[in-house]
């Protein structure tokens, strides 16, 4: 018989034995805790992991939203000077206007007035001619005018009168 | 490995191969004497019908492989315990660099191995079996390599001279030189057992007594090809746990009987051709020798992780059947 190949049954017997011990001890000893820790410290790079993910998905979030509200800022400043220049600008005008329409007004008034007036002098100046032109006439006729002489001095004066009225 | 034998003038060249034999084999004494284990011995083997002259006599003494068994067991259990106990209870958990290397093998067996074969659910109550069966084989194959018992046997040979101290002393036969455990049948032998069982019970585990061997073949076969597939499965149940002897043991030993055939180059060229012969060829064996010792390294490891690999696939195997 070979000597590599011969059986030997308690070399058999003794490696059941020693190989099973030292799975058993090894088992308890050292698979299983291991196992455990190795678990425990991957399942911990695993959550910092995700933790490490969901705070940069916030902060994103967060550049996101805080650029939203500047965004936002700023386009209602900008409408807000956009809004306010338009106002201004609307007032300013309504203003302008305003003191236009009320010049215009004291313009109207004011010519109004100086036609009246115009025209308060222009009956006055008449009364006078006619008070004037009658004590002429009188003074005139203070010696002895004719009726007929009379009449037509009076006509033709009334006409002139007439076409004084009719020039101005 | 050489320099505890008597290597002189009655060397031939002829003898080579059986002195590499006798390297490589058990003792066929014991090292140990214990009187119990004689009598335990006896009453095992009477027990199962065997006298003393039969060739499958279970014979419990330690002989050199049995005391190189719970040499090597021993390095395996204080080492890793220490390792990993140590590793655990530290606050900071950083690894030193022999437990990085224990930790790469590990997450690299349970990862590509592991939750591969065995499932991601079922892997937790198998994974110890694959971890002592790859670190088991590992170290042996490794301790095997280094030659501890051929530096007892040259402080034997310079210190207290074992070979005066008679042919039955322990130190003699313990300063006869380094021996591989994984070279021996009887040893794979059993750790193939306990893979073989290892792959029924997880079958067992996950079908039913009954179920797990009508798995064996495949169902919806045409009934004539079941006279020839039921066979074939039922053989290859048995295959496997030998393939796996064999394949560690003869890797083991293999390499080597290779090495100390390299070696004895030296001895055979001194005798058959003198001493100047002997130092002209001694650097071409060393070199030789070297390169396979580097070899027999990767082998040591490849043996390991096949071994603990296949176990794996095994029980995969009979877990889940869905071939």
């Amino acid at each position: 018989m070979n000597p590599l190949l011969t059986p030997e049954l308690g070399t058999y017997v003794w490696s059941l034995v020693i190989f099973l011990t030292v799975l058993f001890v090894l088992k308890k000893y050292a698979w299983n805790p291991l196992l455990d820790f190795l678990e425990e410290r991957e399942k911990d790079i695993a959550e910092s992991l995700e933790m490490a993910e969901s705070a940069k998905t916030n902060l994103e979030k967060i550049k996101d939203e805080s650029e939203k509200i500047l965004n936002k800022a700023k386009k209602e400043g900008k409408t807000i000077v956009s809004d306010s220049k338009l106002r201004a600008e609307e007032s300013a005008n309504k203003i302008l206007d305003d003191a236009k329409a009320k010049s215009n007004e004291f313009l109207d008034d004011a010519k109004s007035k100086i036609e009246i007036e115009k025209k308060r002098a222009i009956k006055e100046i008449k009364e006078e001619v006619v008070d004037l032109s009658l004590e002429l006439a009188t003074k005139v006729l203070q010696r002895n005018v004719k009726d007929d002489d009379n009449n037509k001095f009076i006509k033709s004066s009334l006409e002139a009168v007439k076409a004084d009225e009719a020039k101005s | 490995m050489l320099i505890g034998e008597k290597v002189g003038k009655e060397w031939t060249m002829d003898k080579a191969p059986q002195y590499a034999i006798d390297h490589v084999a058990n003792s066929k004494k014991n090292i140990f004497e214990f009187e119990f284990l004689n009598s335990l011995s006896e009453k095992l083997s009477s027990f199962f019908g065997l006298s003393s002259d039969s060739l499958f006599y279970i014979d419990l003494g330690i002989t050199k492989h049995v005391f190189l068994l719970f040499f090597v067991s021993f390095i395996v259990v204080s080492t890793l315990v220490t390792l990993i106990q140590g590793y655990i209870s530290h606050k900071k958990n950083i690894p030193n660099k022999f437990m990085s290397i224990v930790e790469m093998f590990v997450i690299y067996l349970r990862d590509d191995v592991l939750k591969n074969f065995v499932g991601d659910k079922e892997y937790r109550s198998w994974a110890p079996l694959v971890y002592t069966i790859f670190f088991f084989v590992l170290f042996g194959n490794i301790l095997g390599l280094i030659p501890i018992f051929d530096l007892t046997g040259l402080i034997g040979k310079i210190g207290y001279k074992a070979d005066m101290l008679g042919k039955d002393n322990i130190l003699y036969l313990l300063s006869k030189g380094g021996h591989t455990v994984t070279a021996n049948v009887n040893v794979t032998f059993a750790i193939a057992t306990i893979t073989f069982f290892a792959f029924i019970a997880a079958g067992i585990q996950k079908y039913g007594f009954i179920q797990h061997w009508k798995n064996l073949a495949p169902s919806g076969l045409p009934l004539p090809l079941y006279f020839v597939v039921v066979p074939i499965e039922f053989m290859g149940l048995f295959i496997r746990p030998l393939a796996l002897t064999l394949r560690l043991a003869g890797n083991m030993m293999g390499g080597h009987i290779a090495l100390i055939i390299f070696i004895t180059f030296i001895f055979s060229a001194t005798a058959e051709l003198g001493g100047l012969a002997g130092f002209g060829i001694a650097p071409f064996s060393i070199s030789l020798a070297l390169g396979l010792t580097m070899l027999e390294l990767l082998v040591a490891v490849i043996q390991a992780y096949v071994f603990a690999l296949l176990t794996a696939v095994f029980i995969g195997m009979a877990i889940h059947v869905d071939h």
